[in-house]
């Protein structure tokens, strides 16, 4: 008894040791014709589009970067509110300015039918001020003391509506100013901006969408119509990403792990200023600028990827409001409202180097 | 000792059942299914005990450049560029482990010559969620695959 026993367990032991150590055989000729006429086993099912175009330049899940400005001269005004004057106007020189660049970007819901991404980001520029003790300007000194900071929250969500058509939505919500982690300004000032695109993907190739947004890359509060355009040449070689007029690059595709984008982006928003000063003084900072740019980006390890940008950062607006009661206000490109404090920014070289972890 | 001799046989002889009844549900994951881009069908299989996805469809079979049969040209391995994506493996390696979930496999994209961490899980008889992902499974894309079948 023990013998056979014995027999069943070898056999069996056998058996299993067989199934694990098989290695699968070559793929050997088939009649893939067999396959042209299938349907789903679902009768009610939908195909969509997707939100990927060939080639596009890789999503970052997640990156961190570094971002520098080369020297500029900043003419500052008096600030101005509710019959007052303070400061005087001073031409500063700066050294440079720049700082830490933080991004997530995660897909919480990926479905055919519906893909829902939340995103963080953490960015800081701090002002090298050649001569620190002798700003007499209080944007200047607030500028130099504690620099600008953002802290964001954002989502999108891309809905397919069928096979090529489909909608996307943005939002996000950025604390922005010279806080410091101490002084982290209230919720009531966190700057939402949002977009709405509706478009359509006739190939694997092609994306293009019109909507509206509601944006601070001016520096302040605007609405305006959007463009999207996402599309390779047939050659793959070439293709071009936009989102205008935010951002326009032309891409050059070297493999699947290397690229080169030109073009420009448009990068703003609104700062809270002098909390570290007086909380009770409503004053906000409209950034602005236009940054011309080659980008490189590379994967150096399977999903890590550089990226390295070069470029002239050519200011578009930097000047201050104040608010009434801290509620910010609609001026658009028309409106006449005063600034509180306009001034002179000067341009200047920039470069950006940063390390990703990209999407699958 | 013979009730000792009697409960070894019944555990020799239930363990095979179990084993039965694993792979039969292990095997459900066994067709044709198509990725949601609609580009490609790909063909399970069960070798051994591990379960394989070729590619055995394309939408677009021929090359715009060369008008020839598509190859694995983004491979990083430059010896595999020449072989045709039609019966090319893609999904490899998986394993059941029950409740409707196969992991411990990869996918590889060819479009892009990645390969990825990946996990099958059968949301009904007729669609999977395909998890491609990086290091953790937070870092990462589903894809949701249909079941295809002859037509009628």
């Amino acid at each position: 008894m023990k013998h056979l026993a014995l027999a069943f367990v070898i056999l069996f032991g056998f058996e299993l040791r067989a199934q694990t150590d098989t290695i699968p055989p070559p793929v050997e000729e088939e009649d893939f014709s067999m396959y042209d006429n299938l349907d789903f086993a679902d009768s009610g099912t939908k195909r969509f589009a997707t939100s990927k175009v060939l080639d596009l330049s890789p999503q970052k899940l997640i990156s961190v970067g570094i971002d520098f400005q080369g020297p500029y001269q900043l003419q500052t005004d008096t600030l101005s509110f509710g019959g007052n004057r303070l400061g005087f106007p001073q031409e500063s020189t700066f050294g440079g300015s720049g700082g830490l660049r933080l991004g997530a970007n995660i897909p919480v819901v990926s479905k055919n039918s519906i893909i829902v991404q939340m995103g963080f980001s953490y960015w800081e520029n701090n002002y090298y001020n050649s001569k620190p003790n002798e700003l007499s300007n209080p944007l200047n000194q607030a500028l130099t003391d504690y620099g600008l900071r953002t802290v964001g929250l954002n989502s999108t969500v891309f809905k397919p509506l069928n096979e090529s058509q489909f909608i996307i939505f943005q939002g996000s919500g950025d604390m922005n100013g010279d806080f410091t982690w101490s002084s982290i300004p209230s919720l009531a000032e966190t700057r939402i901006s949002l977009a709405g695109i509706y478009g359509w993907k006739p190939n694997d190739r092609k994306m293009i969408g019109f909507g509206l947004s509601r944006t601070f890359r001016v520096g302040e509060v605007n609405y305006i119509p959007v463009m999207l355009l996402n599309w390779t040449h047939p050659n793959r070689k070439w293709g071009v990403e936009a989102l205008a007029p935010a951002r326009v690059h032309v891409r050059r595709t070297f493999s699947s792990r290397s690229l080169l984008l030109l073009g420009y982006e448009l990068e703003g928003n609104s700062y809270s200023l002098f909390n570290n000063v007086n909380p009770d003084l409503n004053f906000d900072l409209r950034r602005s600028e236009l940054r011309f740019r080659a980008i490189y980006e590379r994967s150096i390890r399977n999903f890590i990827w550089l990226s390295w940008q070069v470029g002239y950062r050519v200011n578009y607006a930097f000047d201050v409001d104040e608010l009434p009661q801290g509620n910010d206000f609609f001026r658009g490109f028309f409106g006449d409202q005063p600034y509180a404090m306009m001034n002179d920014l000067g341009n200047s070289f920039y470069t950006m180097f940063s390390i990703n972890l990209v999407s699958p | 000792m013979i009730k000792k001799t009697i409960f070894f046989f019944a555990f020799a002889l239930l363990l095979p059942l179990f084993s039965f009844s694993q792979a039969t549900e292990g095997d459900k994951l066994l067709g044709v299914w198509e990725p949601s881009h609609g580009k490609a069908r790909v063909k399970i299989e069960k070798i051994g005990n591990k379960y394989y996805g070729k590619v055995v469809w394309l939408k677009e079979p021929n090359d715009p450049d060369n008008g020839k049969p598509k190859v694995d040209k983004n491979n990083p391995d430059e010896t595999q560029r020449s072989i045709p994506l039609k019966g090319l493996r893609i999904l490899k390696d998986f394993t059941f482990v029950g409740s409707g979930e196969w992991n411990s496999g990869t996918i590889y994209d060819p479009e892009n010559g990645s390969t990825y961490k990946c996990i099958i899980k059968m949301k009904d008889d007729n669609t999977l969620d395909i998890r491609g992902y990086i290091g953790v499974e937070a870092l990462g894309r589903t894809d949701v695959w249909k079941r295809l079948v002859i037509k009628n």
